[in-house]
């Protein structure tokens, strides 16, 4: 928390391109691998994901304040912007198809397990990969996604019932 | 919570992309921005230039002379082919004034009359100007030299 606010104070200070190369390298991955997920694991629109919500996020780094993780503010970013976007174009919900787990303790498995992730419906995905992936709270998806939490709740059950049944 | 990685690398290529793209549209500044402890240490070392070096000449060489290289009825002319020879003599002298802080600048003067050259110098008063002119190697050709105060 102290770095991101050291990180995020460099940067500010001159909106220098070192100081946002920091940011960057902190952070994206974290960024990308959200994306991914919730593209249902398409890099092309994972990299412009990320590359809107970089943009979003440094036009307003200034509102950020630290009671939560700059990580956790910019993925609630890239969140948001992938849901402009999918208000702007319905066309981009495209799952791939989804192979059955036999043993899901090789690194084989893991790999299916995300074509799994990726191939649940969009709200449930969603859910899944903010709460059981990324560790947040129904709270905050609920704030996240515009739902409330019960819903949050009900889609994780169905994304984690849909799960079991793609993995038997 | 899923054991699924909460990390992964994209292309390298999306730094720079995503770095244009935030130059371009004014959210980050290309040029570096230099840190303040760092403009403060340059500061200090161009303070520390200003008052340690060059003004030593300035303090002990503190006023301006102009040494006046007269081509009078005494002065023996170069050879047909050889001026270059003694412009170079007189530019190596200017240049060791130069080196301790002494020198201006110095030029040929053209047109009717005797004065063929001005040097600009700096010493410390009338007598260090004159040992300094004195040092000129124009005399060895005979003419004349002489020293002014230069204000």
């Amino acid at each position: 928390m102290t770095d991101d606010r050291a990180l995020v104070e460099r940067f500010l200070r001159g909106r220098g391109e070192a100081a946002f190369r920091a940011l960057y390298r902190a952070h994206t991955p974290a960024l990308y691998a959200l994306a991914l997920r919730l593209t249902g694991g398409d890099p092309g629109e994972a990299e412009d994901l990320v590359q809107e919500s970089w943009v979003r996020a440094l036009t307003a780094l200034r509102t950020f304040r630290a009671q939560s993780s700059l990580r956790s503010w910019l993925c609630g970013v890239l969140v948001n912007v992938r849901r402009g976007r999918i208000r702007a174009d319905w066309r981009i919900i495209d799952a791939p198809d989804v192979e059955p787990l036999t043993d899901p303790t090789c690194p084989e498995d893991v790999i299916d397990l995300e074509r799994a992730v990726a191939a649940l419906p969009e709200g449930a995905r969603d859910v899944y990969v903010l709460h059981d992936v990324h560790g947040y709270t129904h709270r905050e998806i609920a704030g996240l996604l515009g739902i409330v939490e019960g819903t949050s709740k009900s889609q994780l059950n169905r994304a984690r019932f849909l799960l079991r049944i793609s993995l038997l | 919570m899923t054991n699924l990685p909460r990390e992964a690398q994209p292309d390298a290529a999306l730094e720079e992309r995503i770095v244009s793209t935030l130059v371009a549209t004014g959210l980050v500044r290309h040029r570096r921005v230099w840190p303040l402890w760092l403009a403060a240490a340059a500061v200090l070392v161009l303070a520390f230039g200003v008052t340690m070096l060059w003004p030593k000449h300035a303090r002990a060489y503190g006023k301006t002379y102009a040494v006046l290289l007269y081509e009078d009825s005494t002065y023996r002319p170069a050879p047909a082919g050889h001026d270059a020879e003694r412009v170079a003599v007189i530019a190596r002298w200017a240049d060791s004034l130069d080196a301790v802080g002494r020198f201006e600048r110095a030029g040929r003067l053209r047109g009717p009359g005797p004065l063929g050259g001005l040097i600009i110098i700096r010493a410390a008063d009338d007598a260090d100007a004159a040992r300094v002119a004195a040092s000129c190697p124009f005399s060895k050709w005979g003419g004349r030299v002489e020293v002014k105060r230069f204000e």
